[in-house]
């Protein structure tokens, strides 16, 4: 398949993709070197609650939560939501996934059934982000809190999720430029994550295990609901 | 900011994702719907932006794409105040309800710490932490105050029980106990002090109460001044190593147990070398010890339990408050949501000594007066001051047919004292 594309196509999807990746590699490193320098508190007091956990099961319930939406009391108050975030996040996982894939294995992704369902994954995608930047801009709570990079972002990813949908057929004999803006869309998205709000996939695992920690120590989490008479 | 801000704060500030669910999690948002300033997010972002214009890379190169925004004027330092004051209770309501773990309350606590230093904070605040300072207590009681209100409960307890032996020992070294309080208790309602100590005797506990230190409450909790919070909580830890005591026992307070057992040892950077546990938990033992007989017959009215946020929320004390209700009440229903998911009393995060927010507070009080009117309960109980204090104000507010007891009074009333033998 690469011996059809042109060098502009092989530029793009390998040299660029891996001095993009480069790029966020350093300053993921130098993010978590900036985090380290602030210091971790620590819980020094003896361990309370009801003797069923530890801060270690605290910490392991408190990253399975993204997982488990009926631990935590607003995804189980808005399980849809969830399944919109489910959808969304595992379309922005397939859709780095075929960056490399393109490139370096596009046989696992050449049959039709294959294509078709990664179409509908990022058709799902685009319909759910599109939904997301119009609750963004219409739900006056949702605008308060929003900055341009909140906007900014999540059309990105709506934008990225469109040439996704055009590039997974991998047909750059037909068309060059869906393969083009996709992978010059995926290099700008990795430049650009480390320094904005979709860097939270970096700190939210750090902030969730910290916090499980903490609330495991303390023998709040895991929760226990009081359904219980 | 660089001093005060740890790593949990730092992660917390970076990973919200500004989804919104934790809006609907906050009772202010509920009882005043279409009001923004009372989103969690909301909230958290005035202290985002600070720290995104100070510490944030992004922040600082481009501050408009970020929404980073430092203070300037004494306006903004007003509204911040505000916010992280009259607007929030620290309850960890929406905390808990983070999907990315983001923990707004730890610090909105430290947002507070920041106005603090350089003397911004409602008025209530700053006398009662001036007073907690100078004093040796948050209610500026004297210590012959307290030592004549120990005594005069002392002689209530024998003149009740009809039993000269009943006592409430001061300063007693080598005791098993050292028993602590909150200063409410000496100034408005020194029954449970009388409670605590009947259970304690009957209960055959070598138990003291200390002449110093015997303040559990901590102001630097709601200041949100570490320093402050540490060096409160060492009177404490100070007095039970000078009486040698084995454990310290702490009355039902939801901010002084919080700060007493589980933030003053951080705040201080001090390795207590003292046990400390809830008067709650103690009461349980003495049950389940068969130390204590209790009849829950005495207790027939129909009883719900509010669970303190400091307590439950912050401190996982959950289920045993529910054990001692279950043996010494006949009626005992739960609310709904509760355990560490209930909502805020409205009377946290020092709120009670705020007066200026108070309206705002009780329009508020509406998620749990309709909480607790559900319930259908005519007693609802409670292990925190606080949560008395301000249970009670929205009960009357809201013109609730019920009433506000702590554990110690139903445990004091189940209580089936031994005949004494006929001398």
């Amino acid at each position: 398949m690469i011996d059809e594309t042109s060098p502009l196509v092989e530029f793009a999807e390998d040299t660029l993709q891996i001095a993009a990746l480069s790029f966020m590699a350093l300053v993921y490193a130098l993010k978590v070197r900036w985090m380290l320098k602030f210091p971790a508190a620590r819980d020094r007091q003896a361990r309370t609650g009801h003797g069923h956990t530890n801060p270690l099961k605290g910490a392991l319930y408190s990253l399975g939560a993204i997982a488990l939406p009926w631990t935590v009391l607003s995804t189980r108050q808005h399980p849809f939501f969830w399944v919109q975030f489910a959808v969304f996040h595992t379309a922005v996982a397939v859709s780095i996934a075929m960056s490399f894939i393109i490139p370096y294995g596009p046989e696992l992704i050449a049959d039709r059934a294959t294509v078709l369902a990664l179409q509908i994954l990022f058709a799902a995608a685009i319909v759910i982000g599109t939904g997301r930047l119009i609750r963004r801009l219409a739900n006056p709570y949702m605008r308060a809190i929003s900055s341009p990079d909140d906007y900014f972002s999540l059309a990105l990813l709506v934008v990225w999720f469109a040439f996704s949908f055009l590039a997974a057929p991998n047909t750059p004999q037909q068309a060059e430029w869906p393969l083009l803006g996709y992978f010059f869309l995926t290099a700008f998205f990795l430049i650009y994550v480390p320094f904005s709000k979709i860097s939270h996939y970096l700190y939210y695992p750090f902030a969730r295990w910290y916090l499980g920690r903490t609330l495991g120590h303390r023998g709040v989490y895991p929760i226990e609901r009081g359904l219980k008479a | 900011m660089h001093e005060k801000v740890t790593r949990q704060m730092m992660l917390s500030l970076e990973a919200c994702v500004h989804c919104g669910l934790c809006t609907d999690q906050c009772h202010y948002v509920l009882a005043n719907p279409g009001d923004i300033t009372y989103a969690p997010a909301y909230k958290a972002d005035k202290i985002r932006k600070l720290f995104k214009a100070h510490l944030d890379w992004t922040g600082r190169a481009a501050p408009w794409w970020v929404g980073a925004r430092s203070v300037f004027t004494d306006g903004e330092l007003e509204e911040l105040k505000d916010t992280v004051f009259g607007k929030c209770t620290n309850c960890r309501r929406c905390s808990l309800a983070c999907p990315m773990g983001v923990d707004t309350a730890t610090f909105n606590r430290m947002a507070r710490g920041l106005l603090c230093h350089v003397g911004i904070m409602p008025e209530g605040v700053a006398v009662v932490a001036k007073d907690q300072w100078e004093v040796g207590n948050q209610m500026g009681v004297l210590p012959e105050e307290y030592l004549e209100t120990l005594q005069w409960m002392e002689e209530e307890l024998q003149s009740e029980y009809n039993d000269p032996s009943v006592k409430i020992p001061v300063d007693q070294p080598d005791c098993e106990v050292m028993y602590t309080i909150n200063p409410r208790e000496v100034k408005y309602d020194p029954r449970t002090i009388a409670e605590a100590a009947a259970i304690f005797h009957f209960a055959g506990e070598s138990w003291t109460m200390p002449s110093v230190g015997w303040d559990q409450t901590n102001f630097g909790l709601f200041n949100g001044d570490d320093e402050f919070g540490g060096a409160v909580a060492r009177r404490v830890y100070d007095a039970a190593v000078r009486l040698r005591a084995r454990k310290v026992v702490i009355s039902e307070c939801g901010h002084g147990y919080r700060s007493t057992r589980c933030e003053g040892p951080n705040w201080g950077r001090i390795d207590v070398p003292v046990e400390m546990e809830s008067a709650v938990i103690t009461m349980l033992r003495y049950i389940k010890e068969g130390r204590i007989k209790v009849d829950k017959s005495r207790n027939s009215i129909p009883v719900t339990y509010h669970d303190s946020c400091n307590i439950a929320r912050s401190c996982g004390l959950i289920e045993e408050p529910r054990e001692v209700l279950n043996a010494v009440c006949a009626d005992f229903r739960e609310m709904h949501p509760n355990r560490a998911e209930n909502y805020c009393c409205t009377g946290g995060g020092g709120a009670m000594s705020m007066s200026e927010y108070a309206p705002r507070r009780l329009k508020s009080a509406k998620i749990k007066a309709e909480q607790l009117k559900a319930t259908g309960a005519k007693i609802v109980v409670t292990s925190c001051h606080n949560c008395v204090d301000g249970l009670f104000d929205l009960i009357r507010h809201y013109k609730l047919d019920m009433q506000v007891k702590q554990l110690v009074s139903l445990v004091a009333n189940a209580m089936v004292v031994p005949e004494k033998p006929a001398a």
